[in-house]
């Protein structure tokens, strides 16, 4: 770890007023210590910003607000949450452990950093931590990797759960910064890799991410996340899926599908989507529609069952939601 | 009369101090000006360093030294041959492996000296290492075992003719040990005298060790383990970081800790080899064995290590075959020490074995239990000697029962539950009993207290309260007043090493024979110390029993003797050395049975139970012996379906961290029902006691595999079995 | 002392306290008024940890981990990874689980701190502790005190109720040992205890 200087800005105010280089917003730590430690990063100056009040979880015009501060723990027990959003809980309660979930928040979570081993290992070149140096993941243990919006530089795994299911709902992060606050789509927040894998996100220097805006979506109280591990606990998803659908009888009337441990980033499939639309809610119609799927997907030399693992894994998560109530 | 306490269920005595955070484990200790040590680790597969810089290191706030091959503490290389690490850190600038130590920064704080030593940098002449097993070709022949029936010239003339034949090869990439403490030491010294804090399986190899890297007098070392953070094999030897911290000590003259960071722990301490095996099987067409061939490559590094020999215990003993051969070839590769880890040879043998047999049970559609008693081996296969006891029969049939093997589809991918594939699957375990010297101190106290001394360590295996329950035992006394002792290189010489399952076993007997000693001391002080009310006595009149010397009508305990005559203690030594040739071969034996559910559509594995069934001899501890077993089992599940660490081209690790190298977790893990027949075994010593600590992982992993075959039609051959194999 | 802000940082902690106050869902922080060593970059940090009051000066690179077993001595809490990768480092900040090794020290002003240690009242074990002893829930017990102070926060959660769900609940505390099958039946015992 590289010493650094700490300090507490006492409001978010202060805490983007200057928006040096080397600066980096300590929440839960889960993410930011760990990689502290392994000098993946190497602030200069570190902002505890967890005592700023950017937390609660309350019903606004737009929607659910989730302040960023709030813990994964409090939000996957929040009792709107687990009512309206049962893929949200599901997706928070199957990362990381009771600890971490305890620790990390919801803005943390979703600015997370990959857990390719290159990234994570100062030793070896990686283009997201040292751009330019290259990419030893493209022809080295890819098992974990994406198969799914890699680049040339960059085949990492976006590692959040609950990213997955927040694209899927159409969530909105809310940033403040020196300028102003700013209202992000989700979708567009997380970048692919192309040629500059080291930015991950569209924040802007000394931005900060202060709360998550989930849209209504009435029929998403009828939605699953479904995650796919060889440990059946404490380990990251080698495939997930969030899925809502909205029946009109036996047919489907709407779906929503995204995907994770597939993607660079969290992946909505709006093929997938609509090729649901309008079909019997029926394996045969999940199986026609997981085809969708793989569009365009890239295996590397040890993730060739990806493609085949993400198929079922919606299959899976579509069969799962039909057995609620 | 106290009831022996001998095989019923004792809690551990060392149970409230673990339970409450306060047993010292070796990076727990604090002494006065304590400074702390970090690694440096070589970032290169092979070759040269040409320099190292230092200076920012040096500079930076805190730092006290810096030591490179380039400006080195010194230590002495005291073994270059085979079989073990054969090098010693800073005293040459060759890397033979990418993790291999380079340098120490000693710092006044933790975080100093750790972020201090990222400052270092290094400038290396590469060359390409070897690291692939897979681009290798055989490896070299270790002794080849060879057993063929009369007139038959080459076995493979019998395993190509059949009628039945089976190849099966399979691979597993290199495994960890993973002990949840990573390896520390704390070094101090008073004079020339040095105290190490250290985790150590055998404590009294481990301080003689450590003296010659220093090149002093090994009475000059005193090692301390009382508490250890897990072993498996891992802490068998005295391994390079231990010297590396007390040499620094001594040097800068201040007590120092150097603690491993989780990744370093990967590349510094040993790991369990790759290997690639190919069992060969002849048989009739009812499945008896008419020859078996075991073959392996396992990885052996350049920098030394342990050399993986799996067939010796496995297919060397477990059938009755006419014709067997073992050829164990050891690779050799730039790669990190390799070391003896849970059931070293036999967990990845008995896989090897044990789904060869699987493949045959199939092949003839023979029961897999049936397939096994037929092939029951009554004598060594190679030694010709009668197994001292042997009930394998008995673990199959009760297993099975317990189980309710007779479920069993024996079509496999035949049954489900929802949307899993159910299957079950079985295996046998086998482990040998090596007969060792061990000697013992039972110490009568004036206190009423008895102290049980033995130079072995406790590893999390129960050692602590199996010298309670055995003192106990030999003096008729409750486990409660007995004080065991162990950990520390400065008791009495002859502690049994904690490896090969072998502690309880042969410490068992010279716990006896220590006690009868003292008993003998204490009888002898009885009559011939004028104090004594015994005073005068013949010894032949005086007796001891449980705790207390009668004669006539005169009786009191040993501790009111002792205040009586003014000696606050009274002791003797016993030792035990078995003979080397007895006429039987002592194996422990178990039969695991598994039952596994597999995701018909992503492929998840996840077993539902497991039921194992042991014939061990005489088990001391109930309690104990339970959480032995279980957690070989659970080792099992982790060898089958989740512990691989791949290793690049340029001999990194890819998993080298917890998060990456996957061993279970509590939800992978299922009840697990255990059970054991306590046979005594007549000829190994009158305790009756063979060992049991590394037999769940025998073959548990093939069992796992069997019942993955069973459940989807798909056999894995290359472990783990992982989902992305059965999509 | 370096300048941010345009504030000191004695003013900053100054303002760290009513800050705190106004974010309803923290624990009541008290302002941190340990002085700070003179070396740049220290942190006063006044935490309460097993009951006693404990004002620190810390290096901000510093784990409450490190603190713990370095600073105070109190060496129950256990470094396994470092990385949060295996949760024997697991104490109760503000009675909630976490790992300390991922919590740096001078985050927490004000925090209550429990370690193993100070899981018992007096000389008497915690259900837990005696429960974990009964059913067999350790071996080498470097992975104990993590595993109970978990088990100590799933109990109080009161959520994990069945065999699966305390596996599940427990799956952040690694063993190898392989103690599962007896951690379960431990937290069991004295779930049931308690209720």
């Amino acid at each position: 770890m590289r010493e650094f200087r700490f300090e507490r800005p006492g409001t978010v105010a202060d805490a983007v007023r200057r928006p040096a280089p080397g600066t980096a917003f300590l929440a839960g730590g889960t993410t930011l210590v760990d990689l502290m430690k392994l000098e993946v990063m190497t602030p200069a100056r570190v902002l505890d910003i967890n005592r700023l009040p950017l937390r609660g979880i309350d019903q606004t015009r737009d929607g659910l607000r989730i302040g960023a501060l709030e813990r994964m723990r409090d939000v996957a027990a929040h009792d709107l949450v687990r009512r309206r959003y049962p893929m949200l809980a599901q997706a928070l309660e199957a990362s990381a452990s009771g600890q971490l979930r305890n620790m990390a928040s919801i803005g943390g979570n979703l600015l997370q950093r990959t857990r390719c081993g290159y990234f994570r290992d100062v030793s070896v070149p990686c283009n997201k931590r040292a751009p330019g140096s290259g990419c030893p993941a493209i022809e080295g243990e890819n098992r974990m990797h994406a198969v799914l919006g890699a680049s040339d530089a960059c085949v990492a795994t976006h590692p959040s759960d609950l990213a997955v299911a927040l694209v899927a709902l159409d969530a909105t992060v809310r940033l403040r910064s020196r300028a102003g606050t700013r209202d992000v789509a989700l979708r567009d927040f997380h970048l692919l890799p192309g040629t500059t894998p080291e930015r991950e996100h569209d924040l802007r220097p000394g931005e900060l991410v202060t709360d998550v805006i989930v849209p209504d979506l009435g029929w998403a109280s009828r939605s699953v996340y479904v995650k796919i591990r060889d440990r059946q606990s404490y380990e990251f998803a080698l495939a997930s899926a969030a899925v809502a659908v909205r029946r009109d009888g036996d047919t489907i009337a709407e779906a929503r599908v995204a995907v994770g441990g597939m993607g660079t980033r969290p992946w909505r499939l709006p093929a997938v989507e609509a090729a649901l639309a309008g079909r019997p809610a029926a394996e045969a119609s999940y199986t026609a529609a997981a085809e969708h799927a793989t569009d365009g997907v890239r295996p590397l030399r040890h993730n060739a069952f990806k493609p085949a693992l993400m198929r079922r894994t919606l299959v899976r998560a579509l069969l799962e939601l039909e057995r609620i109530r | 009369m106290s009831v022996s306490p001998i095989g019923r269920e004792t809690a551990r005595v060392d149970g409230p101090l673990k339970v409450t955070g306060r047993a010292p484990y070796a990076a727990d200790y604090h002494p006065d000006g304590l400074v702390h040590g970090h690694l440096v680790l070589a970032t290169v597969g092979r070759g040269t360093l040409r320099a190292m810089d230092v200076t920012r290191a040096e500079a930076a706030p805190g730092v006290i030294a810096v030591y490179t091959p380039f400006q080195p503490v010194r230590l002495i290389n005291t073994f270059q041959g085979f079989g073990a690490e054969n090098y010693v850190p800073l005293q040459d600038t060759t890397v033979r492996f990418r993790g291999q130590i380079i340098g120490l920064v000693v710092a006044g704080t933790f975080e100093q000296a750790r972020d201090a030593a990222a400052l270092i940098t290094a400038d290396y002449a590469g060359t390409p290492p070897r690291t692939s097993l897979a681009d290798a070709g055989p490896g070299r022949s270790q002794d080849i075992v060879q057993v063929l029936a009369p007139g038959v010239a080459s076995i493979d003339d019998v395993l190509r003719a059949g009628p039945v034949t089976i190849t099966t090869t399979v691979t597993q990439p290199a495994q960890h040990h993973v002990a949840m403490e990573p390896h520390a030491t704390t070094a101090t010294w008073e004079d020339d005298q040095l105290t190490v804090y250290s985790g150590a399986q055998m404590p009294q190899r481990s301080a003689p060790a450590i003296a010659a890297g220093l090149g002093i007098d090994p009475a000059k070392v005193r090692l301390i383990c009382r508490y250890t953070g897990g072993g498996f094999g891992g802490r068998s030897p005295a391994w390079n970081e231990a010297k590396l911290c007390a040499a620094a000590a001594r040097a800068l003259g201040r007590p120092l800790k150097v603690v491993l960071s989780r990744e370093q722990v990967f590349t510094t301490v040993g790991h369990r080899p790759a290997v690639r095996q190919t069992v060969r099987l002849a048989a009739q067409a009812d499945g008896r064995l008419l020859a078996l061939a075991h073959d392996s490559d396992a990885e052996y590094p350049a920098a030394g290590g342990w050399p993986l020999i799996p067939a010796q215990h496995t297919s060397g003993v477990l059938y009755r075959t006419p014709n067997l051969r073992l050829d164990q070839r050891l690779v050799t590769l730039d790669t990190p020490s390799t070391w003896a880890m849970r059931a070293p040879g036999e967990a990845p043998g008995s896989f090897a074995l044990e789904t060869a047999l699987d493949e045959l049970a199939a092949r003839t559609g023979v029961d897999p239990v049936e397939l096994r008693l037929r092939n029951y081996a009554t004598q060594h296969p190679v030694e010709g000697r009668p197994f001292s006891s042997k009930h394998l029969d008995q673990c199959y049939r009760l297993g099975a029962t317990r189980f309710g093997w007779d479920r069993r589809p024996a079509r496999p991918r035949s049954r489900t539950d929802g949307d899993w594939l159910i299957g079950m699957g079985m295996s046998t375990a086998a482990y040998p009993t090596d007969r060792e010297a061990a000697t013992v101190r039972v110490r009568f106290h004036d206190n009423g207290r008895v102290s049980v001394a033995s130079g072995t360590s406790d590893l999390g295996t129960g050692a602590w309260t199996v010298l309670a329950v055995a003192g106990a035992d030999t003096l008729g006394l409750p486990v409660e007043v007995i004080v065991p002792e162990l950990g520390d290189s400065a008791l009495p010489p002859g502690g049994v090493g904690a490896v090969g399952s072998a502690v309880t076993a042969n410490t068992m007997p010279a716990v006896r024979a220590a006690g009868r000693a003292a008993i003998g001391t204490l009888l002898r002080a009885a009559v011939e110390n004028p104090r004594s009310p015994f005073h005068g006595l013949d010894p032949a009149d005086v007796s001891y029993r449980q705790g207390r010397l009668h004669s006539g009508r005169r009786s009191m305990g040993f501790d009111e003797l002792l205040r009586a005559i003014g000696t606050p203690a009274l002791d003797a030594i016993g030792a035990t050395d078995p003979a080397q040739d007895s006429p039987y071969a002592f194996h422990s034996f178990g039969a695991h049975f598994c039952e596994v559910r597999v995701h018909r559509l992503t492929a998840e594995i996840r077993v539902n139970r497991f039921t194992s069934v042991f014939d061990v001899g005489t088990v001391i501890n109930a309690r104990t012996a339970r959480s032995q077993f279980i957690g070989g089992i659970i080792w099992g599940i982790g060898h089958a379906l989740l512990e691989a660490d791949p290793i690049e081209p340029d001999g990194r690790y890819a998993a080298a961290t917890m998060a990456d190298y996957l061993v279970p977790v509590n939800a992978d893990i299922p009840d697990i029902d255990v059970h054991w027949l306590g046979y005594p075994d007549p000829h190994i010593s009158e305790s009756g006691a063979r060992g049991l600590g590394e037999l769940g992982t025998v073959a548990s992993a093939a069992a796992v595999g069997n019942a993955v075959y069973n459940a989807t039609g798909i056999r894995v051959h290359d472990l783990p079995i992982t989902l992305d194999k059965l999509l | 002392m370096t300048e941010s802000y345009g504030i000191s940082r004695r003013e900053l902690l100054g303002r760290s306290g009513t800050v705190a106050a106004v974010a309803a869902t923290v624990p009541l922080a008290v302002a941190d008024t340990a002085p700070a060593r003179a070396t740049t970059g220290e942190v006063g940090v006044r935490m309460t940890v097993n009951g006693s009051v404990t004002p620190l000066t810390v290096d901000p690179r510093e784990t409450l981990l490190d603190v713990l077993r370095e600073r105070l001595h109190l060496t129950g809490t256990k470094k396994g990874c470092d990385r949060g990768q295996c949760g024997a480092c697991t104490v109760h900040v503000d009675g909630e689980r976490v790992v300390s090794c991922l919590t740096l020290a001078a985050t927490l002003g004000g925090s209550r701190v429990t370690t193993i240690e100070g899981l018992a009242r007096g000389d008497r074990l915690h259900p837990l502790q005696q429960a974990f002893i009964d059913h067999d829930g350790f071996q080498c017990g470097f992975c104990t005190s993590g595993q109970i102070m978990s088990a100590a926060a799933v109990l109080a959660d009161g959520r994990a109720r069945t065999d699966d769900e305390v596996r599940e609940q427990m799956s952040g505390n690694l063993c190898r040992c392989g103690a599962y099958p007896g951690i379960v039946a431990a937290i069991q015992q004295a779930r049931k205890e308690a209720s």
